[in-house]
């Protein structure tokens, strides 16, 4: 099994804090701790497994061409509506979403624009409520902050339109070469 | 909790005969893979990062921390919160089960709000590891200013919503 930096990562932090745990509170304290993650794991597998399908099939509706249309200088306060959709349902971690943030930047989308697009990923991205958040914190509460949460990136999206004025962005044309 | 695996899986099955009709079963084989491909990737690191999780909910004092966030602490709470969410490192699979913890050990309904949307906005790796890398630090900067009240209005909202009583899963174990 091919292991990256990242995994070794979570592989040191968990010894780590389990090690501490073990020098604070004694055997017992690492039982319980296996015991909850266990659990929990068991509650999130059969969403994760469903979710992540989920975000498979959805990559096969998604069109460049047509997102970077949309999302353009001129796009006005629906290309914010646009890209706040297209933020909700980008499947994955930030692995998936930066690279496309990215390609949407150099092909031509505003700031605004992809401002929007992160903050609706991060805040209302429907692939992280089904997959984690419904699961762990349960349907009352994670429906709550979803719909509280709605009208934020377009928020976000206005303010970065004015923000760029005052703070210059890396040039395109300098990035593609 | 049993209706929300039906609706995934409903969810899942629908939009798989969409893709058939679409791209025919190669479309659907090209879903799987993607999906096979993070599967692979998440099962190296979820168990760790539960275990971790787990580990430091016994270490860090949450507890206490949650009842300076419970749901008489009003305004001041949704700040502290939205602040204490957005120092939080790691991805969904250690943060939600510390959300958890931290809202049943009593935390309020709007600062918990507070405390995830901080999470989401914030998140320290993320900017270091994919967005200062990829897009550079001036966007970060725009993106961050921009989105630097919206964990607090969140919050607020929920504290002017008449919300009732909301109810979590049962943590195990802990």
């Amino acid at each position: 099994m091919k292991m990256s930096k990242s995994d070794y990562f979570f592989i040191f932090i968990a010894s780590f804090t389990g090690f501490l745990c073990y020098l604070i509170h004694g055997l017992e304290s690492l039982y319980l701790a296996s015991n909850y993650a266990l659990n929990l794991l068991i509650l999130i597998l059969p969403m994760l497994v469903g979710g992540l399908l989920i975000g498979g099939l959805v990559q096969q509706f998604i069109d460049q061409n047509k997102i970077t249309k949309a999302l353009g200088e001129k796009s006005g306060f629906s290309g914010l509506i646009f890209a706040t959709l297209a933020g909700v349902i980008t499947p994955g971690g930030p692995f998936t979403s930066f690279p496309i943030v990215f390609a949407l930047y150099v092909a031509g989308a505003d700031i605004g624009a992809l401002v929007a697009y992160i903050a609706a990923w991060s805040l209302i991205g429907v692939y992280r409520l089904v997959i984690w958040e419904i699961p762990m914190m349960g349907l009352d509460l994670s429906i709550l902050r979803f719909l509280v949460s709605i009208p934020l990136p377009l928020i976000a999206g206005i303010a970065a339109r004015r923000l760029v004025q005052l703070i210059p962005l890396r040039d395109r044309e300098s990035i593609k070469k | 909790m049993n209706t929300s695996y039906v609706i995934v899986w409903v969810f899942a099955a629908i939009l798989s005969i969409m893709v058939v009709r679409k791209k025919g079963y190669i479309g659907l084989k090209k879903s799987t893979f993607f999906a096979g491909n993070q599967a692979l990737s998440i099962s190296k690191k979820m168990p760790f990062a539960l275990l971790t999780a787990a580990f430091i909910a016994q270490l860090v004092p949450i507890d206490e921390l949650s009842q300076i966030v419970g749901p008489q602490s009003g305004f001041f709470g949704i700040i502290i919160s939205a602040l204490l969410g957005g120092l939080l490192p790691g991805g969904p699979m250690t943060s939600f089960p510390i959300a958890l913890i931290f809202f049943a050990g009593g935390a309020g309904a709007p600062q918990i709000v507070a405390f995830l949307s901080g999470w989401s906005i914030f998140a320290v790796h993320r900017v270091l590891v994919f967005e200062a890398p990829t897009m550079g630090w001036s966007f970060v900067a725009i993106r961050l200013i921009s989105c630097a009240l919206l964990p607090i209005l969140a919050g607020l909202i929920v504290h002017w919503l008449p919300v009732g009583d909301i109810t979590v899963p049962p943590i195990f174990g802990l």
